[in-house]
């Protein structure tokens, strides 16, 4: 052996010139020294491991709060908490995670339409694989999110965690100046409160108050809070997709595309972007938003506006309860991790219903739990936030996205077809599903 | 012939070897070494995270029936022609005016190179800003004006001439500054001949000084050509390639591509491809402005 050795050792050196040994060997302490994020088991037995959240203010106080409660619990199993790196989005920063091996053991800002490119590079610990994944998941998970949370292969590979649901903010003390009382239900109903709503103000000829605002970016996530919400809403609770399948190209999407080109031909979307915040500055009237703008408009509202939520409007004619986009964050356990076990124990201490009330009161964002508005555990939460009800009420009425690994690439088809129909108004509607349609189908078969 | 000092033909001169390390290294690990590899990633589907599958010349095949490919292809031809003859007009505009002794000569020379040393996204972002729609300044001089507001960004007609006028002011500096190197090698006798042969200022442009400062052409014809064939950060942070695809340069549409849909082989045939195609442009053009 000693000998071999010594001959791969010559023929590295009748390779290599000297004076680059001592730089390879630099090279490899420096590289090994970026390598996996997740711990290892201390001389004393104790057990290490890195726990991402998400790096919003409101979410590193949790996690600060989470982590010290956890540590000093657990002796022995202790958690470094690191907020996500910063980058455009931590969708990257996870990928670039798990191409350099350098995940932590737990991250609980998983979006699920990643999950589809992470599981397919088994690049995540499959959770049903522990023995109280069952009872905790029926204990928790809400019977319309489980569907959303299983992966093509029929396993779990996270946690549903949270949820936003995408409803409309409004400006009450506008609608009402406007005439109007009660926030539309049906899409006629909101273009006709619209044209009230976009108005000149000063009369110099250009408008200067609108009745909601559209981001027209072709951005594939910006299309979580106009196309997807009323999408789902006005499929009645549809996702794009059936395991591979295309579903979107339906008269529900044509309605959608309808709808929101007539809003930018009427003007009372604008096509542009502002840089302040529109609705705080009474410049528009609603938008379409989540449950953290709550905080967010406590924090800076000026004197005097008055605001509610509403849930999504749907196409004329059509009956039944409004669903919108859930915009849900799970919680997954990394398979880089060399303490599964210990992982899973600190991922259900994520989960349990005092960490859930947690959450709520830190980061003003829903957990995704069954029975949540009925627990005498976060009654007096909801007594005292409730804006927070109705959002709370609309988590049965939530969906999620589609497990596949092509999921940002059939939001980005869409979104170009949108901007092209519905902002643009240079392709009818049927036309923009017909093509958004293809080239989705495309996409599924490469 | 000198002969070589016994020292120098010594094999293994280890203090010479140590001396190219650091670039040998940087040339293998960020050369030679993502060349081998995107060549490799060709012949193969990749997402980064998950692991390879040959899948033969099905790159460059898929890659014939992408229309987004040809259309990324067209908006980049598209930017070439708007910007390379905007930025050659001005850049030699304002470099002969700079060449003559004007006051505060100095002052300018270094006010026009200005941007070319500015961050490029800081650049984008200010001019994001002043092609604002809504509170932008060109647009708030066109109110004032009683001229309706324009939609430089949104319009898919005037979005890529918004990117290519940008992109003149941002890189005109350097081109005058290598117009003004040329100019200034002119012999002034050449001048002063067609001045005694009554040549007008019209004819000296034309027969004396663009003659003589060819190289210095072809060197702004093929830098320029070159620098709007890498066109990404304009359109990635101004318009993320809209609207409706008219500045999805195809620089931005392979980043796409490689980094958020994680088609890695794809976009390694894409660039392939895309390299091949600057070659040929540039071999041209080369030939044509040589000939002229």
């Amino acid at each position: 052996m000693t000998s071999l050795l010594k001959k791969i050792a010559a023929a590295v050196r009748s390779f290599v010139p000297g004076g680059l040994i001592p730089v390879l060997m630099i090279s490899g302490v420096l590289l090994n020294g970026c390598g996996s994020e997740h711990q290892e088991t201390g001389k004393n037995g104790i057990v290490h491991l890195t726990y991402w959240p998400s790096a919003n203010e409101y979410e590193i106080n949790l996690a600060v709060l989470e982590v010290a409660q956890w540590n000093a619990a657990h002796p022995k199993i202790q958690i470094k908490m690191q907020p996500i790196p910063s980058s455009q989005s931590s969708e990257e920063v996870l990928l670039a995670a798990i191409a350099g091996k350098t995940t932590p053991d737990i991250c609980s800002n998983i979006w699920p339409g990643k999950m589809g490119q992470f599981t397919r590079a088994k690049a995540v610990v499959q959770l049903d694989t522990f023995a109280d994944f069952d009872s905790l998941f029926a204990a928790r998970i809400p019977e319309n999110l489980i569907k959303d949370s299983r992966y093509l292969d029929g396993h779990f590979y996270q946690i549903p965690w949270k949820t936003n649901p995408v409803m409309i903010q409004y400006n009450v003390g506008m609608f009402k100046s406007a005439g109007v009382d009660t926030f539309p239900r049906t899409y006629s109903q909101y273009l006709k409160a619209g044209r009230k709503l976009t108005r000149d103000l000063n009369g110099d000829g250009q408008i200067d108050q609108w009745m909601g605002i559209v981001d027209v970016r072709a951005k594939w996530w910006v299309r979580f809070f106009d196309f997807y919400p009323f999408y789902i809403a006005a499929s009645g609770g549809q996702t794009l997709l059936k395991g591979r399948k295309v579903l979107f190209d339906t008269q529900a999407s044509v309605d959608v595309f309808r709808f929101f080109q007539t809003g930018f031909n009427e003007g009372i979307f604008p096509r542009a972007r502002f840089q302040t915040d529109p609705f705080l500055m009474k410049i528009v009237a609603s938008r379409f938003t989540g449950p953290w703008e709550i905080a967010h408009t406590e924090k800076y509202k000026p004197k005097g506006l008055t605001y509610d939520f509403a849930q999504i409007p749907l196409p004329d004619g059509k009956k039944g309860h409004s669903y919108t986009y859930g915009d849900p964050k799970n919680i997954v356990i990394f398979s880089t991790t060399k303490h599964a076990y210990e992982a899973w124990q600190f991922v259900k201490f994520l989960v349990t219903p005092k960490a859930d009330l947690n959450l709520l009161k830190l980061s003003g964002q829903l957990p995704v739990r069954k029975g949540l508005m009925e627990d005498s555990l976060y009654r007096p939460y909801f007594r005292k936030n409730p804006m927070m009800v109705k959002f709370a009420k609309m988590i049965p009425f939530t969906r999620g996205v589609d497990s596949v690994p092509e999921m940002e690439e059939i939001f980005d088809a869409i979104s170009l077809e949108f901007e092209a129909s519905a902002i643009l108004g240079k392709r009818t509607p049927e036309d923009a599903v017909k093509r958004a349609a293809k080239r989705c189908r495309q996409i599924l078969i490469e | 012939m000198t002969k070589l000092s016994p020292k120098y033909k010594k094999p293994g001169n280890k203090v010479a070897y140590l001396m190219i390390t650091p670039y040998l290294t940087y040339f293998l690990v960020f050369m030679a070494f993502p060349l081998v590899f995107s060549f490799v990633l060709i012949f193969h589907k990749w997402d980064i995270v998950s692991s390879m599958h040959w899948v033969g010349l099905g790159n460059l095949s898929r890659m014939f029936h992408d229309q987004l490919f040809f259309q990324s292809l067209i908006n980049t031809g598209i930017f070439l022609l708007l910007n390379i003859p905007l930025q050659i007009f001005i850049a030699l505009l304002l470099a002969m005016l700079l060449n003559e002794k004007i006051f505060a000569r100095s002052f300018f020379r270094a006010v026009y190179f200005m941007p070319v040393v500015i961050s490029g996204v800081v650049i984008t972002i200010l001019w994001q800003q002043l092609y604002s729609e809504q509170n932008g300044v060109l647009n708030l001089i066109l109110f004032h004006l009683g001229l309706p507001k324009i939609p430089w960004l949104r319009s898919p007609a005037l979005a890529m001439p918004s990117i290519a006028l940008m992109a003149t002011w941002k890189n005109v500096g350097l081109y005058i500054i290598l117009f003004l190197a040329g100019l200034q090698t002119v012999p002034r006798y050449l001048y002063e001949v067609a001045d005694l042969d009554g040549a007008s200022s019209f004819d000296k442009f034309f027969y004396v000084t663009l003659p003589a400062i060819n190289p210095t052409l072809i060197l702004v014809v093929i830098l320029s050509t070159l620098g709007g064939f890498s066109l990404f950060i304009e359109p990635f942070v101004m318009t993320g390639g809209g609207p409706m695809g008219h500045t999805m340069s195809t620089v931005l549409y392979i980043y796409k591509e490689a980094f958020l849909f994680g088609r890695m082989g794809y976009a390694a045939s894409l660039a392939f491809v895309y390299t091949l195609i600057i070659f040929a442009v540039v071999a041209v053009q080369r030939k044509i402005i040589e000939q002229e």
